[in-house]
């Protein structure tokens, strides 16, 4: 009889396991499907992909979740949220590549919807499950992911890729100043004062924090103000210079744009606020001069200054901003030159060498792991278990990317003094990094991207005016830590949108077209000549012939532009005539600035042309783009200077 | 005539009916395959459960369920490196039963490594392996090396991290056998690391080789017993025998009955574990060889030629010698005789030692082999 009992047993659990239940119970919601009609879901459910070594058998519990009708279905049986499956459809990604748990288990538990023991790959939380992403995903600002993005790009603008190897990031990105020089630039006390703490005088640093001993901060002090390929610097009459026109000239250049000073202004270049104790007068006469002599690859322009102009600009930085940072104090005794070497030692054995260029010294391997299989890191049992924190893969990484002394005492990796976000952004980024890559046929990536050399006249004056630094061309560019490129103006069909007229005027004096605008182009000083070279180049070469189309002039086409302007309200935003909006740029005068083709274009996608525009899409059939440009176009210029002229 | 048929089929295949008379009886022993292993008549003594306890019986039902539960296993399972653990989530998921399958296999498995040594303890205690009965000792002194042979070769085939290291371990004390050793290894393996040729080795043995000479010797020792004249029993029980049937068959069913109930109900209240897939390059720390072999484990910890050679084999040969040089006929067939007092202690010593080993490299060994209390 027990025997009986044990069978009955066997047999009744395994009538009564979890996947069938659920199944009867979806039968009697939905009887037309279970059937096993189009559709029906009839024992187990099973999504085989070879390619990925994936069995997921989690549509046998989960029947609804290709059936949109079933959004309020109770759990497990709910449509999945969003148009995910559209994009991903789960007979050729399954479940788990996203969502990650245990495939082949036919259990609630067994699937890992909660962490089980002896299964690596628990299910993701919606941050989380953005690296997983990455995991095919390896272009850099996968769409639709907000921390992936984030993290790869801070990845990229913190220089990982110096000491690490780092799959999708390249270690031509790195940027950092070279280190000849210093002892000419700076004086003994910056520097100690830097290397304790770069955040101290920089708080929008992104050289890290390397928890330097008092002994050591002394020796590479030492060390960095030997004359490694020292230049001379140039030497002005201060005696005559006038801090005042230089204030003035600072302001009218718009250098703000790109430094910040006082908490405003723009990340490119490093804030200024304090600059006057840092550097040297001469030095940065001789920067503003020439700064490509000092730092080949620098970012900046060399704008066309006169001396006399560069000498008053570096007086007024050296007196206006010429206090340094509260706490920052060091002192200015020059350093014992016996701490040289073994500021050399340190030098290496930190891998300032990774970042910087130094006269004479070798480029040397990497110091830091490989990052390329990261998220599939095994950690020892209990890490974190002092600092109370469950020992997790995300939550080591997290913790080691906000602090790497917290991980261990002895590191060697600088502390970047990420906020909570960025930390986490880069703790994302790190785990997509897997030590199986997708197969080819799964992963999409960046194209590889082809370097724009201009050549000739045209490119020896973008060089000299770092137009790259800003605009993108054909890709290449600099990006920011953001993702993007300084300014929202891609070059790459300008000739097509913008008249040559205009072209020219505006290299030569940049204006701000919108009022609103905060950044502008700086004014580099450009000569009439060579604006004129650029603009030409410009208008021959970067154009779009898609673009290239005329526009119907005639009085009727012009009215009935007319009539649609104030349908749809244009002057909401625009100034047109003498009053409107100030969202948009002005209006009048457009004839001369905009090519006609453009005009129409962007009336008919502004999204395409320019991504979360406030540019409204109206819908706009083409004649009636062709006559709202027309109108548009034939607005006269305002006799009296405007804003921003 | 036709309707003769059914009754002549039934009439061909048992030839005698239901036995009710004595004579039938004894018939029927000699009518089948199956019952013919039986005497007609037994010795009454030899029947009392707490004589034998039944272990040698209950030792050859569970290899029969291990059978019955490893062919079925044998149709999901796939023994390849590649396939293995995949295979072990299809059975454990997906198969009907599978669970319960694997379940039964394992604690089956457990169960008779086990039983088999404590039907050892039995024979010994019950002087039983004496002459005439010491080639049949012997038999069962390779019953007991193939049943943990076989036990050690199933527990690679999951290929989690607790299969892949157990074995690690075990092959490694292999290779501490003077001169044969690292080629017995190597043969094992079927190279130097375990991989595909090592996994498929071992499913060959483990689901072939091993269980054919298992059923083999297992064929022996009991025409061996039917030879020496049945059980063993003291010289006053010798001659008092019952009918076969009914009194030995029934109890054999109702032993059959109690093992498939503990079978069972293991199976369904306890899951066989089943770790993450195996990982040449993360090693368990401490990482243990199977549990009737951390003993082994713990005495190598004291010496390796010790652990790994000299007292396995010396225990293997002394257990081999016994009957040939213990063959004083005193003692026999009853449950620690005095007559036997010192064999009785000396083996009792050495029994409880090896359980203690074994208990102490289960459960108060962590890592680094350093010494924890499990509690």
């Amino acid at each position: 009889m027990a025997l009986a009992v044990t069978i009955v047993w066997a047999v009744v659990t395994e009538g009564r396991a979890e996947w069938r239940l659920l199944q009867h119970r979806y039968a009697s919601l939905e009887p037309r499907e279970a059937a096993g009609e189009e559709g029906g879901a009839a024992g187990l459910q099973q999504i085989w992909l070879p390619d990925l070594d994936r069995v997921d058998r989690c549509t046998s519990c989960h029947l609804g979740i290709s059936t949109p009708e079933h959004q309020d279905a109770p759990q497990p049986f709910r449509a999945h949220p969003g148009r995910w499956l559209e994009i991903h459809r789960p007979d050729r990604y399954g479940c788990t590549s996203c969502h990650g748990g245990q495939g082949e288990a036919t259990t609630y538990r067994g699937a890992a919807h909660r962490p089980i023991p002896y299964w690596p790959e628990p299910m993701a939380s919606r941050e989380l499950m953005e690296a997983r992403c990455g995991t095919c995903h390896r272009e850099r600002r996968p769409k639709g992911t907000d921390w992936l993005a984030r993290g790869r790009a801070l990845m990229a603008d913190r220089n990982c890729v110096a000491c690490h190897e780092v799959p999708g990031h390249d270690v031509a990105e790195v940027r950092a100043p070279r280190l000849d020089g210093l002892a000419l630039k700076v004086p003994p006390s910056w520097l100690r004062g830097w290397l304790k703490k770069p955040k101290s005088y920089l708080p929008k640093s992104r050289m890290g924090d390397f928890r330097l001993s008092e002994r050591d901060v002394e020796a590479l002090t030492a060390f960095l103000l030997q004359p490694h390929g020292q230049l001379p610097l140039d030497r002005a009459d201060w005696s005559k210079a006038d801090p005042e026109k230089g204030g003035e000239l600072f302001r009218a250049s718009r250098c703000v744009t790109c430094h910040e000073v006082n908490g405003r202004g723009g990340t490119l270049g490093p804030a200024l606020t304090h600059v006057g104790a840092k550097a040297s007068r001469d030095w940065l006469y001789s920067w503003i001069r020439d700064p490509h002599r000092f730092q080949p690859k620098t970012l900046m322009p060399r704008f066309r200054f006169t001396d006399e102009q560069a000498r008053d600009l570096a007086a007024y930085l050296s007196s206006e901003f010429g206090d340094p940072p509260r706490d920052f104090v060091g002192s200015d005794a020059p350093p014992s030159a016996s701490l040289a070497k073994e500021g050399r030692g340190i030098y290496e054995k930190r891998g300032c060498y990774s970042c910087h260029e130094l006269e004479g010294f070798p480029s040397l391997a990497r110091i830091g792991p490989k990052l390329g299989a990261i998220g599939d890191r095994v950690l020892e049992p209990a890490p974190l278990a002092a600092r109370g924190i469950e020992t997790t893969l995300p939550n080591w990484l997290f913790t080691k990317v906000s602090g790497p002394e917290r991980v261990l005492e002895s590191a060697r990796m600088p502390t970047f003094g990420f906020g909570e976000d960025e930390a986490a952004a880069v703790t994302v980024a790190l785990l997509s990094l897997r030590a199986r890559e997708a197969p080819p046929g799964r992963t999409t990536r960046d194209p590889a991207p082809v370097p724009y050399e201009p050549q000739g006249e045209f490119g020896a004056l973008v060089r000299r005016y770092r137009c790259l630094s800003c605009h993108t061309i054909r890709g290449s560019g600099h990006v920011t830590a953001t993702g993007a490129p300084l300014s929202t103006v891609a070059l790459d069909r300008i000739g097509s949108q913008l008249t040559r007229a205009h072209l020219e005027h505006f290299i030569a004096r940049p204006y701000g077209v919108r009022v609103g605008l905060q950044e502008r182009m700086p004014h580099l000083n450009v000569l009439p000549e060579e604006a004129r070279t650029l603009a030409q180049y410009l208008s021959t070469v970067m154009v779009d012939d898609a673009l290239e189309k005329a526009v119907p002039t005639d009085p009727a086409t012009v009215a009935r532009g007319k009539e649609l302007f104030e349908r749809h309200g244009c002057i909401a935003c625009h100034i047109a005539g003498e009053k409107g909006g100030y969202v948009g740029p002005e209006l009048n005068g457009s004839g001369a600035r905009l090519e006609p083709g453009w005009a129409v274009a962007w009336l008919l996608e502004p999204e395409r042309w320019k991504p979360g525009t406030l540019e409204p899409d109206r819908g706009l059939t083409r004649p009636e783009a062709e006559a709202l440009a027309a109108y548009v176009l034939s607005l006269p210029a305002r006799k009296a200077k405007g804003p921003g002229r | 005539m036709t309707g003769d048929i059914p009754r002549r089929l039934w009439r061909s295949v048992f030839r005698v009916g239901w036995p009710r008379t004595r004579e039938a009886r004894l018939r029927a022993m000699l009518s089948s395959l199956v019952l013919h292993v039986h005497p007609t008549r037994v010795r009454a003594h030899v029947l009392r459960p707490s004589y034998t306890l039944g272990l040698g019986l209950v030792s050859f039902y569970l290899f029969v369920v291990l059978t019955v539960t490893g062919l079925a296993l044998m149709l999901y399972y796939v023994p390849h490196p590649d396939k293995a653990y995949r295979s072990m989530k299809d059975i454990e998921y997906a198969v009907t039963f599978g669970m319960f399958l694997r379940n039964a296999h394992r604690w089956a498995a457990h169960g008779m490594v086990a039983v088999v040594f404590l039907h050892m303890c039995r024979v010994f205690f019950t002087g039983a392996y004496k002459p005439p009965r010491e080639l049949n000792w012997a038999v069962g002194v390779l019953l007991l090396l193939l049943t943990l042979a076989l036990s050690f070769t199933g527990y690679l085939l999951p290929w989690d991290q607790l299969a892949y290291w157990a074995i690690t371990v075990g092959t490694a004390i292999v290779a501490y056998f003077p001169g044969l050793g690292p080629q017995v290894r190597y043969l094992l393996l079927g190279g130097y690391e375990i991989g595909a040729a090592a996994l498929l080795r071992f499913y060959v043995l483990h689901c072939l080789v091993l269980p054919l000479a298992m059923a083999l010797l297992v064929a022996l020792h009991f025409w061996r017993v039917r030879k020496d004249g049945g059980l063993s029993a003291p010289p006053e029980r010798l001659h008092r025998r019952v009918l076969a049937w009914p009194h030995l068959v029934f109890r054999e069913l109702l032993v059959l009955v109690l093992v498939l109930v503990a079978v069972h109900a293991a199976a369904l209240l306890f899951n066989a574990p089943l770790e993450e897939i195996a990982d040449a390059t993360r090693t368990p720390n401490p990482a243990k060889a199977p549990w009737y072999f951390l003993g082994l484990q713990e005495l190598v910890h004291y010496g390796a030629i010790l652990g790994g050679v000299v007292v396995p084999t010396g225990l293997v040969l002394a257990l081999l010698a016994l009957p040939y040089v213990d063959t004083h006929p005193r003692g026999v067939g009853v449950w620690f005789a005095r007559e036997r007092r010192t064999a009785n202690a000396v083996f009792a010593v050495v029994a409880l030692a090896v359980v203690a080993v074994t208990v102490v490299g289960t459960f108060f060994r962590g890592p680094n082999w350093a010494w924890v209390w499990p509690w």
